[in-house]
């Protein structure tokens, strides 16, 4: 079992971690000061999310959360790649943030039965702020996707180059029977099933089109450590003061 | 009254009809209103600028409610808030208000809003039904008017406004943990005594 959910907390942690500190570089940029606002209050969300899976990630015999998450190379990180891209612009930004936060809401949905209970308990404790943060994506893709043929054209773009990238977020897991067997986690086949029918379901609000998934193919790896060039400086970046006096008392 | 603040310009005149706030020259705003705490009525906390009124709402819970506690907020339209004159010193608004003579039609329900201290927030005194904010605001002269003086009024029609439904209610569920968010959680003035003292 530890194997196991060690695996699925990891990569959600990992994918929480790196996908903050990617949102917060929009920080000081954002479209306009409201939006600025929200995406920063998301990202440090995430952070936190991340925090929080790496407490529960010690107790099973893992190091502290600073050590975990500041002091490991890229090929030791379990998230996803869509998620260590870089921003572009803030179409893709936006997109990248439906698609994700869409599955990481289901996910925690499903986790609220978990029998492990200490993830039970965090995916209770965090469902206020996983709802914000698929209302904002919604609302925005609703907004945007059926405003101008500039928005619209822009979205649909960054939906071709993402979606790849976002099956990748349902990477086949080696511990998937297990997890399922131990009703820890109904599974990544489950989560991208329901995840594909709510993005359809947005989608299909807006004038945006949804290519026939049949088409798409998925771009595995980042759950074994094989990630693209962009995680390296990212990671380098992110604990560049960490690394500065790594004993340091914030 | 002729200021270089534009703020202070936008500001509405003693002998002026009662009518709507002006928008400013970009996305529209939405006026804030916040509840921190159950039983507390709702305050105006400011604007935002969206595109409609749902993202309004959306952009409104981070830019007003990422701190303090907070259990609800609402928004409305900057367009659909009616402000009556301002009075200052010890002049009641609700002795110069514009007579309205009673309204035949249908009744709606009008949120009624007070500014009692100068520089504070506009705070939620209750609910009238009318026919127009103009006799809203008079009939709320006869229902909340106890003598302390209020400065400015405002009347909003509830049907304008996008308010929280129970579920989203769990939106701050976290909001208490986040202490972080409050500069004065990392007792910066502490650490910096401690290491002068330390050299």
């Amino acid at each position: 079992m530890n194997l196991a959910l060690k695996e699925l907390l990891y990569k959600m942690a990992d994918d929480q971690l790196i996908l903050g500190h990617r949102n917060s570089e929009w920080t000081g940029f954002g479209p306009i000061l409201e939006e600025d606002i929200a995406f920063s209050s998301m990202a440090q969300d995430k952070v936190g999310q991340s925090l929080a899976l790496y407490t529960l990630l010690q107790t099973l015999g893992e190091s502290d959360p600073d050590t975990v998450a500041f002091t490991r190379n890229a090929n030791q990180f379990h998230n996803c790649i869509l998620v260590e891209l870089p921003n572009q612009e803030y179409d893709f930004s936006l997109i990248r943030h439906f698609l994700f936060d869409t599955a990481e809401a289901l996910r925690f949905e499903a986790l609220g039965n978990s029998s492990y209970e200490p993830l039970a308990q965090l995916a209770r404790k965090i469902r206020g702020e996983l709802r914000y943060h698929t209302l904002h994506a919604n609302t925005w893709m609703k907004q945007l996707g059926s405003a101008t043929e500039e928005s619209i054209t822009r979205l649909q773009n960054s939906l071709q180059i993402a979606l790849p990238y976002a099956l990748g977020i349902f990477e086949p897991s080696p511990y998937e029977a297990e997890l399922i067997d131990q009703k820890i986690f109904t599974g990544e086949v489950a989560l991208k099933e329901k995840w594909m029918a709510k993005v359809e379901s947005v989608l299909n609000q807006t004038q945006l089109h949804l290519p026939d998934w049949k088409t798409i193919t998925p771009v595995y790896g980042g759950r074994e450590g094989k990630h693209s060039e962009h995680l390296q400086p990212l990671l380098d970046e992110m604990s560049e003061v960490f690394r500065i006096d790594p004993s340091a008392e914030w | 009254m002729n200021s270089l603040d534009p703020r202070v310009n936008r500001l509405p005149q003693l002998n002026e009809a009662i009518s709507t706030k002006a928008p400013l020259d970009q996305f529209g705003t939405y006026e804030v209103f916040v509840q921190p705490k159950e039983g507390k009525p709702f305050q105006h906390e400011g604007i935002v600028h969206a595109p409609n009124l749902e993202l309004a709402w959306v952009l409104a819970k981070e830019t007003f409610t990422r701190r303090f506690t907070c259990v609800s907020l609402y928004v409305v339209d900057t367009r659909d808030v009616y402000v009556s004159p301002l009075t200052e010193g010890d002049k009641n608004v609700y002795d110069v208000l514009p007579q309205v003579a009673e309204q035949s039609g249908s009744k709606k329900n009008f949120e009624i809003y007070h500014l009692v201290k100068r520089g504070k927030q506009h705070v939620h005194v209750g609910t009238v039904q009318a026919v127009l904010p103009q006799e809203a605001m008079q009939l709320a002269g006869k229902q909340f008017n106890n003598g302390k003086v209020v400065f400015n009024v405002w009347a909003i029609a509830t049907d304008t406004i996008r308010f929280t439904n129970d579920e989203e209610k769990e939106l701050w569920l976290t909001l208490p943990e986040k202490k972080f968010r409050d500069a004065s959680d990392y007792k910066g003035g502490d650490k910096l005594k401690e290491f002068l003292e330390k050299r």
